[in-house]
């Protein structure tokens, strides 16, 4: 239990929890003090005066500490002789406050009249009108006239770009620093700061690129004036004109709750379009944040060159055909090919796209096989047993967790969990990352393990090792639930500890949290690296518990959900090692990411794509589905803290596009299947009968909302920005084996796999967040933040080659050969060619792939 | 290059900080003594020894007036024209200074020799007015006073300016 606080508002007595922000305390009883510098996520700073209120504490008697009385047996309270800022004092006992006397009233008005005197009161044209906190409080509490000059107002510069992404208005800022503090204290990438003082003070950003955050839109939102615009929406449209509707971010395992604002606009045809992206409040998943890519990153669902038609090959031409005609073909061709059919399913199919495909797959034979792409990670298993707690909420994270962050560039993959962990270690949890490179997350820590590519493995066993050696192993779970444990102690015997003091980082939190990516591993290496982890957290017992557990940072939004499906990267495996006749893809792109399945599909007797553009699979094809985006359907999400989310329509339809579970259900009616469901809520509805751990979801659990704080996004947008309140739901998370205490745990020992390296140069292929995959790409706005095509070098073999940064290079590996650009920065580990996926178009090549890399000569 | 050039003076400010960004304010101020006004790369190169963004070395240099992040002439002339300076006549006194020079407030004299710029209280305000002169104060000034000043530097500075006019 939190202690509580007694406090005197406005002359009422309330409870509230001890030591929170007074602003807070007051906004929990439903008791409006207005701010413009104050933001609940962040310090306080006191620079705007706007929170001015009465403060005062009851006097006690220091002998009895009873409190003393007036003569009419009131307390004594003792006043502050002047007003002081509300956002500044936490509460204790006996605190008093009084937020809407003549003298406060003044204040506030004082203060908002004193902002507007530089104000340009451009309102009509600026975007925040209609949702901006300075028009919300002047209306509410300002002056409804000014004793200054309009004429005399000083006028600053409009347009001043902060890079290409967000623009500034100097005549608009208050200085209330918002934006410099969110970039400061909670991202910490200080590329943006306050420059000159008193009237020409103005915002400013020289980082290379300007403004070099993946967070930068966020700061638009908490702006509490239009100073700060972002070019995607900048004169787009007025808020009151858009319908918001809630959405959820295709682009990564985090699962952003989004709004998309939308609008009847004439640039898309006189259909319903989306005219930005803003974050929707979750506080168990986004808070009321998102990054650059998933704020920016819709502008697939409209690109000119979407696919419009089903379409099929002949002679070598694409002829456009109608649906009926699609599923008649491909029916009949699935019943040719029942006995050799193979299925794959990409990272942005919904749980009810997959379900469907998995109906559609078993009619043609009981046991079909079903793969999930990208196939770089796995462990269902293992997360359905260990799985991070339900209810686990990274914000509260503090001193007595720690976590692990193995395997992956975490900022790269996951943008918010870094940005939530990367708080976390400023609340003092001790953060282990542990990867074969530098990443950006090693300066949150001073606890960094850097292994060898190959080794990942052999650090979680000598985890689990020192665990035994100093019997910080939990005696409950091992006597009562676990199953395996002599095997594994067995394998654990004699191992040695080389990171012993990241181990006992670990060993000694009363929490533990495991991040963990795929970066330089195999499939097998990866299932091993999960089975590591899982052993790590069950013999020292933290599992089934809130904010402890395993995380895995999916390649993709909905990895989760396929594997909860009963899609496995293990049939991807041996589809391509043993290849069907026919295959039936559905929202993947193998083609591009790897050569060896571009090989296979060239070589299929035949190839069904659903897919949004004309990608390097789809080109294999011989008949094309044109699918629905994100944006036109609606459907559920799993991400990879295993809520399952709902996302509503939001834009008008883009030629004859469908959701992927119509056209599956559609095919299957044709092969004796089942009348198609008639929505996708009745799709949920059979999964929540079939997969156990759905059970009881459904589209109105899932819808559900509650209370959360901070409350943003009602009347009061000026309290938390413009980050939408959530109308469409919390999501539910589906619990592990951990949290039912009935349930067995498994361990095994995890096998250490060293890869073959081969040759002196070995490809590792690292993902980026800005890459040129096709639901990206079209983002043009985004364009100058993603890199030209590079790889990077050890300094060391860079010598040997006689390559400098910035040189042009061939690389050549097996068949392929690429010209790009080198980067020797010191961050590729001595041996290795770090390869960031999907930068450029064509062939990649596969993990540990040796290769050769020459300077071209100018 | 600072961190050539200056190896040593550089070294000595480190070592008086417990990290290094906050030797911050000592490289701007060497900064400037090398190049004469901090310029964008000088910004870059300082942020770069310290290890901040330079964003933040920008910003600091914006907000002191000691600092300069644009051009300026030989003999930097920095009135203090706050209230109590003001009170005693330092806002007329400024103003005769712009119209002897020939330039507006903040501008440079077209030989390149003075910059004036109004700055904020210099602590010196019972000696209003008072400027300081490249960080040297002058107090109790009538525009006589500064004229003799100025021409006195102007002197000063002939035979060099000659000397690199003729270079
Ligand atoms: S730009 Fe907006 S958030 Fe930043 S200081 Fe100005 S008013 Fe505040
Ligand atoms: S963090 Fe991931 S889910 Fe969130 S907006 Fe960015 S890409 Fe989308
Ligand atoms: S001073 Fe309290 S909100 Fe700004
Ligand atoms: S006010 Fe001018 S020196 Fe103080």
């Amino acid at each position: 239990m939190t202690k509580t606080a007694t406090i005197m508002i406005d002359d009422q007595t309330y409870q509230v929890p001890d030591g929170i922000n007074l602003v807070d305390a007051a906004k929990l009883h439903g008791i409006t003090i207005p701010v413009f510098c104050y933001h609940p996520k962040m310090e306080s700073v006191g620079m705007c005066r706007m929170c001015l209120v009465e403060l005062g504490s009851i006097s006690v008697n220091r002998d009895t500490g009873e409190p003393d009385l007036n003569d009419d047996g009131s307390p004594v309270v003792r006043w502050f002789p002047k007003l002081q800022t509300a956002c500044t004092q936490t509460v204790r006992d006996g605190t008093v406050v009084r937020t809407s006397t003549a003298q406060v009233l003044e204040a506030r008005d004082n203060i908002l009249e004193f902002i507007l005197t530089s104000h340009p009161l451009d309102c009509p044209i600026c975007d925040k009108g209609g949702e901006c906190p300075l028009q919300n409080l002047t209306m509410a509490y300002g002056p409804g006239r000014s004793n200054f000059i309009y004429d005399d107002k000083l006028h600053l510069d409009k347009h001043v770009p902060l890079g290409e992404l967000i623009y500034l208005d100097r005549e608009r800022c208050i200085q209330c620093a918002r934006c410099t503090r969110f970039c400061d204290e909670l991202v910490g990438d200080d590329v943006l700061a306050f420059h000159e003082r008193g009237r020409s003070l103005q915002i400013v950003t020289i980082s290379d690129p300007p403004f070099d955050t993946k967070f930068s839109g966020n700061t638009t939102d908490i702006c509490p004036v239009g100073a700060l615009t972002t070019a995607d929406f900048r004169f787009g449209a007025r808020p009151w004109e858009l319908d918001e509707v809630p959405t959820i971010c295709p682009h990564c395992p985090v699962g952003c709750n989004l709004s998309a604002s939308t609008r009847i606009d004439r640039d898309f045809g006189g259909k319903k379009m989306i005219k930005r992206i803003m974050p929707r409040q979750n506080e168990l998943v986004n808070e009321i944040w998102t990054c650059d890519k998933g704020r920016f990153g819709h502008h697939h669902s409209r690109a000119a060159d979407r696919l419009q038609h089903p379409m099929m090959r002949q002679g070598g031409e694409w002829v456009k055909i109608d649906w009926a005609t699609a599923y008649h073909q491909i029916a009949s061709k699935l019943k040719k090919y029942a006995d050799s059919a193979g299925f794959l399913a990409g990272p942005t199919l919904s749980n009810e796209d997959l379900w469907e495909l998995r109906q559609l797959a078993e009619l043609t034979g009981d046991t079909p096989r079903l793969g999930v792409w990208p196939a770089a990670m796995t462990g269902a298993g293992v997360v359905a047993q260990v799985g991070i707690g339900v209810n686990t909420r990274l914000q509260d994270v503090g001193p007595e967790t720690a976590i692990l962050v193995i395997a992956s560039d975490l900022e790269e993959e996951a943008p918010i969990w870094w940005l939530q962990i990367k708080q976390a270690a400023d609340r003092g949890a001790a953060v282990v990352v542990a990867n074969a490179r530098e990443t950006k997350l090693d300066r949150v820590t001073h606890t960094v393990v850097h292994y060898d590519y190959g080794d990942a493995v052999a650090v979680l066993n000598s985890f689990a090792a020192r665990a035994r050696s100093r019997r910080k192993t939990s005696k409950a779970l091992l006597d009562n639930r676990v199953d395996g444990y002599d095997d594994l102690a067995a394998g654990l015997k004699g191992t040695r500890v080389p990171f012993a003091d990241a181990a006992d980082v670990l060993l000694d939190a009363e929490n533990v949290i495991v991040f963990a990516g795929a970066e330089g591993l195999t499939l097998d290496q990866h299932r091993e690296l999960m089975q590591a982890a899982a052993n790590l957290l069950i013999i020292t017992g933290h599992v089934g518990r809130q904010n402890n557990g395993l995380v895995p940072v999916w390649p993709g939004a909905n990895v989760q959900g396929a594997l909860d499906i009963g899609f496995s990267p293990e049939t991807t495996a041996s589809l391509i090692d043993e290849p069907p006749a026919m295959w039936f893809i559905g929202g993947a792109d193998p083609a591009a990411d790897d050569s060896q399945a571009a090989h296979v599909l060239a070589n299929a007797e035949f190839v069904v794509v659903g897919a949004q553009f004309m990608t390097a699979t789809a080109a294999q094809a011989d008949i094309i589905l044109p699918r629905q985006s994100f944006a036109e359907r609606e459907g559920t999400y799993t991400n990879g803290m295993r809520r399952v989310q709902r996302f509503y329509a939001a834009q008008g339809p883009v030629g004859d596009a469908l959701p992927d579970w119509t056209i599956y259900a559609q095919i299957g009616a044709r092969l004796k299947g089942p009348k198609p469901p008639v929505s996708a809520a009745a799709v949920m509805r059979a999964i929540t009968q079939h997969v156990p751990r759905y059970a009881g979801m459904g589209y109105s659990s899932l819808a559900h909302v509650e209370a959360q704080f901070p409350d943003v996004g009602g009347d009061d947008l000026y309290y938390g920005g413009t980050a939408y309140a959530n109308h469409g739901g919390l999501g539910v998370q589906w619990a592990t084996d951990a949290e039912d205490d009935s349930a067995r745990l498994v361990v095994r020992p995890a096998q250490i796999e060293k890869p073959e390296k081969s040759g002196d140069l070995c490809i590792v292929p690292v993902r980026l967040l800005y890459d040129r995959g096709p639901l990206f790409e079209p983002s043009d706005i985004m364009h100058q933040r993603v890199p030209e095509p590079y790889l990077e070098l050890n300094s060391q073999d860079a010598a040997h080659l006689s390559i400098a940064d910035g040189d042009r290079v061939m690389v050549t590996a097996g068949e392929i050969q690429i010209e790009t650009a080198a980067r020797v920065n010191g961050h590729a580990p001595e041996g290795v060619v770090l390869w960031p996926r999907r930068l450029a178009h064509g062939p990649a090549p596969a993990l540990f792939s040796a290769c050769s890399v020459q300077k071209i000569e100018e | 290059m600072l961190a050539e050039k200056h190896a040593d003076r550089i070294n000595k400010i480190f070592a008086k900080y417990p990290d290094k960004r906050s030797g911050v304010m000592d490289l701007l101020y060497l900064a400037q003594e090398e190049y004469g006004w901090l310029t964008e790369d000088a910004l870059r190169e300082v942020a770069d020894l310290v290890d901040i963004d330079p964003t933040q070395a920008h910003s600091i240099a914006g907000f002191y007036t000691m600092f300069s992040e644009k051009p300026k002439g030989k003999y930097w002339l920095q009135v203090c024209t706050d209230l109590p300076c003001a009170l005693r006549g330092a806002d007329t006194f400024y103003r005769e200074l712009c119209a002897y020079l020939g330039v507006e407030d903040g501008g440079t004299t077209d030989d390149g020799l003075f910059t004036v710029e109004q700055v904020m209280c210099l602590a010196a305000c019972d000696r209003a007015p008072m400027m300081q002169c490249n960080f040297h104060f002058h107090e109790h000034l009538t525009i006589e006073a500064a004229k003799e000043l100025i021409e006195k530097l102007r002197v000063q500075a002939q035979p060099e300016t000659q000397e690199d006019g003729g270079a």
